[in-house]
């Protein structure tokens, strides 16, 4: 049981330093260059850092079998992506 | 942006510090330093604050993930009643005034902070590695021993959570704020455990709400980015730091933000 939950935090914590990196690189050259368009994905992706970790961590529940759990997460992430629907169609 | 992106950044960079420390965004300093002292639309403020608060969770966690600290599974129990939250906090807004509003949180926050520095001195954890740490409870690493503990009084810390997403839906905040001492003073939760898994969550929170104000067009970009920027490093260093910082201390600092933030919002309201 430990074993794989080890391993579900360490591919969490790939996602969320992954995700982090990136904006944050992105974020600084959109500064840095004045470009609206950099700055403009660099906050899409850093909003959907949290978004990926919930992903990852929904898989990773049911790939361990841990059903209870599993659906608690995807229920997070169906609010998550309820949020995304009505953010695009504003 | 009129302001310098330098000071935005070092603002950041403060509040996400102190946020990785007490497992809360920064939102609760940051919405006021920027309405009030640099004189930013609100609107602009909280989308700004809400992505800064997910800046801060998303970089403490890697930290506090490597460390054993986040109770994932207790997260995401509380996420549930968080993101219904969420959902709920648009509804009441409506039934409230804001005076009202910033009364109630002014009042809960005073309170809670009295109960984290009554309780500065007790402790959650357990020494007895043989008690079973239910399904939920977890075990906690400090230097050289190893600690139990157990999670109780759980539907009292669902229905913080609950009010933490309404209050982050209303204000644009992570929730920590409210999270954090009711895990650590009700729920059995270590104040480490209660900080690492609030910031864990808070995340999610905000990236709910964040969406919709990204959505509406009222995140200006620059500034955002200015102090995401900080909120990234001070975080890290947040997080880092915060083993080096006493139990107790944590607690009566807690306590100072508790106090400071619901005098704050009670004096808006007066």
């Amino acid at each position: 049981m430990k074993d794989p939950s080890l391993r579900l935090e360490r591919a969490i914590e790939v996602a969320l330093s992954g995700g982090v990196l990136v904006s944050g690189l992105l974020l600084l050259s959109g500064l840095v260059a004045g470009s609206h368009g950099l700055l403009r994905s660099g906050v899409v992706l850093l909003m959907l850092t949290p978004v990926a970790r919930v992903l990852v961590l929904t898989l990773g529940l049911f790939h361990e079998r841990d059903f209870l759990f599993g659906a608690l997460s995807l229920w997070v992430l169906a609010v998550l992506a309820s949020g995304i629907w009505v953010s695009v169609h504003l | 942006m009129n302001e310098p992106p330098l000071l935005l950044a070092l603002l950041g960079a403060a509040t996400g510090l102190v946020g990785a420390l007490l497992g809360l965004g920064g939102g609760v300093f940051l919405v006021p330093l920027l309405t009030l002292a640099l004189g930013v639309p609100i609107r602009a403020a909280v989308a700004a604050s809400l992505i800064s608060v997910i800046a801060t969770a998303s970089a403490s966690s890697t930290v506090n993930l490597e460390k054993g600290l986040v109770n994932m599974r207790l997260g995401m129990t509380l996420e549930v009643a968080t993101t219904l939250g969420g959902l709920a906090g648009s509804i009441i807004a409506a039934l409230l005034t804001q005076r009202q509003l910033f009364l109630i949180f002014g009042a809960t926050l005073g309170v809670m902070g009295a109960i984290m520095a009554l309780r500065s001195g007790t402790r959650n954890v357990i020494e007895d590695l043989d008690v079973h740490p239910g399904r939920l409870g977890g075990r906690l690493q400090e230097g050289e021993r190893t600690f139990v503990y157990r999670v109780r009084r759980l539907p009292l810390g669902l229905v913080a959570s609950l009010v933490a997403g309404a209050i982050s839906g209303l204000l644009g905040l992570g929730g920590g704020i409210i999270k954090v001492p009711v895990l650590n003073a009700f729920c059995g939760i270590p104040i480490r455990v209660s900080a690492a898994t609030s910031a864990f969550m808070i995340g999610v929170t905000a990236a709910a709400s964040s969406f919709i104000y990204f959505g509406r067009g009222d995140m200006a970009l620059p500034m955002t980015a200015a102090i995401a920027l900080g909120a990234l490093p001070g975080s890290l260093l947040g997080a880092r730091l915060s083993h080096k910082v006493e139990t107790r201390s944590l607690k009566i600092l807690m306590a100072f933000v508790l106090f400071i933030v619901g005098a704050q919002m009670a004096m808006k309201a007066l």
